[in-house]
């Protein structure tokens, strides 16, 4: 597995986020470094999906740092976030392609207008990318046709064209249905496999123990335990980790 | 804000103190020597802008020549000796009866003739000239009805009709209270009340009483014996200060008592006019076909009104949506004060005051105050629209487009914008196709759209129901074929 690298990629540091009265994340303390694969794990309403949107300041941090290579994202305005955001892709539960776009228009759109790159120069990355996802003959096809697992691999080729340097899953393969979930895993496997930097959150305990090089459990606002899969899932260290796994299997 | 009330205050003492310079000149009689100068603007101009309500037959009403709507009439001769005697040309602007005064008094026309009566009340707010013309009240009913009725007092529990504003309108308020007063902005309208029932009388004054009933099959004019509240005639007004054309009017009607011209001669002319009303040649000019110029041009302004304001109103309400969703409180407030203040107000008090009350600031034109209240209403309704429709979108998409590094004015553009379109599409073609109807409100401050022109002909013809049925229809031909380009739009959008 790797070895942590210089700077990390991405750190928190004491992050909180509150909604109203609902301190949703209390203190993070976390580091990712270059190509490692996170996957945060925990019960439903925990806060991993703020903590992701924390990451690429979709969401606001209450206070603390989210450091992304080293600067402080809390500090940016406007502009500079926007042009942070490019590297650091994002996938969703609920995929969120664009339904006015055909497949190809989807991937295209960013860098054709964020990067400004050229029609041509857009078009052969986005059939690259088609083909390293497997949905080569879909380039025209509008989102409303694809199955969910189609979706989710080209909303995964869409945020891969801006070439990020972070990947952030939220949930990937809870919207699909089961037959579809592993050819969602295979691209993100091999993601991984080509050194991609990943924070993943999911409930696929199979992937976790394969893929990841740490598992971040995260309950009651904390992250309760940071450890190699194995570790993890074979001693875990708090009740609340041992319950939460306990239901896992037994579901 | 303490600047804002020191401007304020200026502002004040200024209108104060030209009222009360316009107040010392209205003491002054007709003899006064005039020192002010609308005389020579007049002169300058080298026209004398003449507004009227041309439904008032003899005084004033319109007639098909040549197939052009010309306003003829006894108050056309005097005016036509007034602007003479001045050494102008004569322009005429035409407007409903209520409409008059205020036109006056922005400075839209230049005089109001319309066998308008000189009472204490409005000379409060207008100069008048001398008295030109005086004549008794009659009533007009139906044929069958002559021998139940013989004055206003034989129609206790019955309905009377009269134009709104009119000094006939105060007398059967004030004498006829046993009866039902029904006001109408139109003779036009009150005739066809009548014709079909709902009403049992008009007053009016006796001339146009007269005139009405010779050209209409079935009615009669008879004394309608109203006791004398002191009345003084019909005067020809003039904005309050303006006793230079006072005196000028004063002096041409002074010659015309004095040759006796409104009975040698401009009565006789009018009837004239009114005269060929039942015979042959006539009943021909009063088809429709002949007036189908009229409804043409009516629906050419409706149309450009309509697809004007509709881009205007869309591009307007985009921005008011805009604003109204973001985080800036000040573009917020703006946006939702403006919406709520226009969609609380009728469109016809904002066109009006666009008209009129902007119209003391800036001279705008009929046609572009009509225009700019109807883009200004509509830019409110489609706001909603399109704030309804941008709501409609998942944040996911914002989401997804946010995080791919897109700037919030490029997820609105690219991403939110043309999916709320092709959700609020059909929306927005009910806020068009009701613009169309709505925007021929405009008619009232005299903008020559369908309506407008619908009135010319029913004026015109004496005849009430054909053209309104006409008009109905092209209404709806045009509403239903936008309806129906929306959905071919639609189609193509959804083929995507
Ligand atoms: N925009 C928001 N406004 C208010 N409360 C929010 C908002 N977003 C999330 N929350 C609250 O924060 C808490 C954590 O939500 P979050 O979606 O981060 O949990 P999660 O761990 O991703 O759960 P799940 O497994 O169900 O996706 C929940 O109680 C939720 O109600
Ligand atoms: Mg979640």
């Amino acid at each position: 597995m790797n070895n942590e690298t210089a700077t990390p990629v991405l750190e928190v540091k004491h992050l909180k986020k509150v909604f109203g009265k609902n301190e949703v994340l209390k203190d993070i303390n976390e580091q990712v470094s270059n190509g490692q694969v996170i996957c945060l794990i925990g019960p439903s309403g925990a806060g991993k999906s703020t903590f992701l949107r924390c990451l690429n300041m979709l969401d606001q941090p209450t206070s603390g740092e989210v450091l992304f290579e080293g600067q402080d994202l809390t500090k940016l305005d406007d502009k500079q976030l926007d042009k942070t955001r490019e590297n650091m892709g994002m996938v969703f539960q609920s995929f969120n392609l664009f339904p006015h776009k055909t497949v190809i228009e989807n991937i295209k759109l960013a860098p054709v207008k964020v990067k400004g790159e050229d029609d041509a120069t857009a078009t052969a990355t986005a059939e690259k990318l088609l083909k390293q996802v497997g949905l080569e003959n879909k380039a025209d096809a509008f989102p409303a046709s694809l199955s969910g697992g189609q979706q989710q691999r080209v909303a995964i080729a869409r945020a891969l064209a801006m070439n990020p340097k972070v990947m952030l899953f939220d949930e990937p393969t809870s919207a699909l249905d089961p037959e579809m979930v592993g050819e969602v895993l295979k691209v993100m496997q091999d993601l991984a496999s080509e050194g991609m930097t990943m924070v993943v959150v999911t409930h696929e305990m199979g992937f976790a123990r394969n893929v990841a090089d740490k598992v971040w459990f995260m309950a009651d606002g904390y992250i309760q335990e940071s450890a190699e899969p194995k570790t993890f899932f074979e001693h875990p260290e708090t009740d609340r980790a041992k319950d939460f796994l306990a239901k896992i299997l037994e579901a | 804000m303490k600047k804002f009330a020191k401007w304020l205050l200026l502002v004040v003492t200024i209108v104060v103190t030209l009222g009360v310079t316009g107040n010392m000149n209205t003491k002054a009689d007709s003899n006064t020597p005039a020192t002010d100068q609308y005389l020579s603007k007049v002169k300058a101009k080298g026209e004398l802008v003449v507004g009227t309500s041309p439904d008032f037959p003899p005084y004033e009403f319109t007639k098909n020549i040549n197939g052009k709507s010309k306003v003829v009439g006894m108050d056309m001769e005097i005016s036509k000796k007034v602007a003479h005697d001045m050494g102008v040309k004569l322009v005429i602007r035409r407007m409903d009866f209520d409409s008059l005064l205020v036109a006056l008094q922005t400075g839209k026309v230049d005089m109001v003739i319309a066998g308008m009566s000189k009472t204490p009340k409005r000379a409060k707010s207008v100069d008048f000239s001398n008295v030109y013309y005086k004549a008794g009240e009659d009533l007009v009913i139906k044929k069958s009805d002559l021998k139940t009725i013989k004055s206003y007092k034989s129609l206790a529990g019955k309905a009377i009709g009269a134009q709104t504003g009119s000094i006939q309108y105060n007398l059967v308020k004030n004498q006829a209270t046993k009866s039902t007063l029904k006001g109408m902005d139109k003779d036009t309208d009150l005739i066809l009340a009548l014709q079909t029932n709902k009403i049992d009388a008009i007053a009016l004054d006796q001339p146009t009483a007269e005139a009405y009933a010779k050209n209409t099959d079935g009615l009669v004019a008879i004394n309608a014996h109203f006791k004398d509240e002191g009345e003084q005639g019909s005067a020809i007004a003039f904005p309050k200060g303006a006793q230079s054309l006072v005196n000028s009017a004063n002096k041409s009607i002074a010659e015309i008592k004095a040759k006796n011209l409104i009975h040698k001669q401009y009565l006789p002319n009018a009837g004239k006019y009114l005269a060929t009303g039942k015979s042959k040649s006539a009943k021909a000019a009063n088809s429709m076909w002949a007036y189908k110029d009229f409804f043409v041009a009516g629906v050419g302004y409706t149309l450009m009104i309509s697809a004007v304001s509709v881009v205007i109103g869309f591009l307007l309400g985009t921005l008011l949506a805009l604003m109204r969703l973001s985080k800036n409180k000040i573009a917020n407030g703006i946006s939702v004060s403006y919406i709520e203040f226009v969609r609380g107000t009728p469109l016809m008090v904002q066109i009006l005051f666009i008209y009129f009350g902007l119209g003391l600031v800036v001279n705008i034109p009929a046609l572009l105050s009509g225009i700019i209240a109807v883009s200004l209403n509509s830019g409110a309704y489609v706001a909603e629209v399109i704030r309804s429709g941008i709501s409609s979108i998942a944040v996911g998409q914002t989401e997804a487009s946010r995080s791919l590094g897109l700037s919030r004015s490029m997820t609105m553009r690219f991403i939110i914008l043309p999916q709320a379109m092709k959700n609020i599409w059909p929306a927005l073609g009910n806020e068009f196709v009701s613009l169309i109807k709505e925007s021929s409100i405009v008619s009232i401050i005299g903008v020559k759209d369908l309506i407008y022109q619908s009135r010319i002909v029913q004026a015109d013809t004496y005849r009430g129901v054909m053209p309104l049925l006409i008009t109905m229809i092209l209404y709806f031909i045009m509403t239903f074929g936008l309806s129906r380009l929306m959905k071919f739009f639609e189609g193509r959008m959804t083929h995507e």
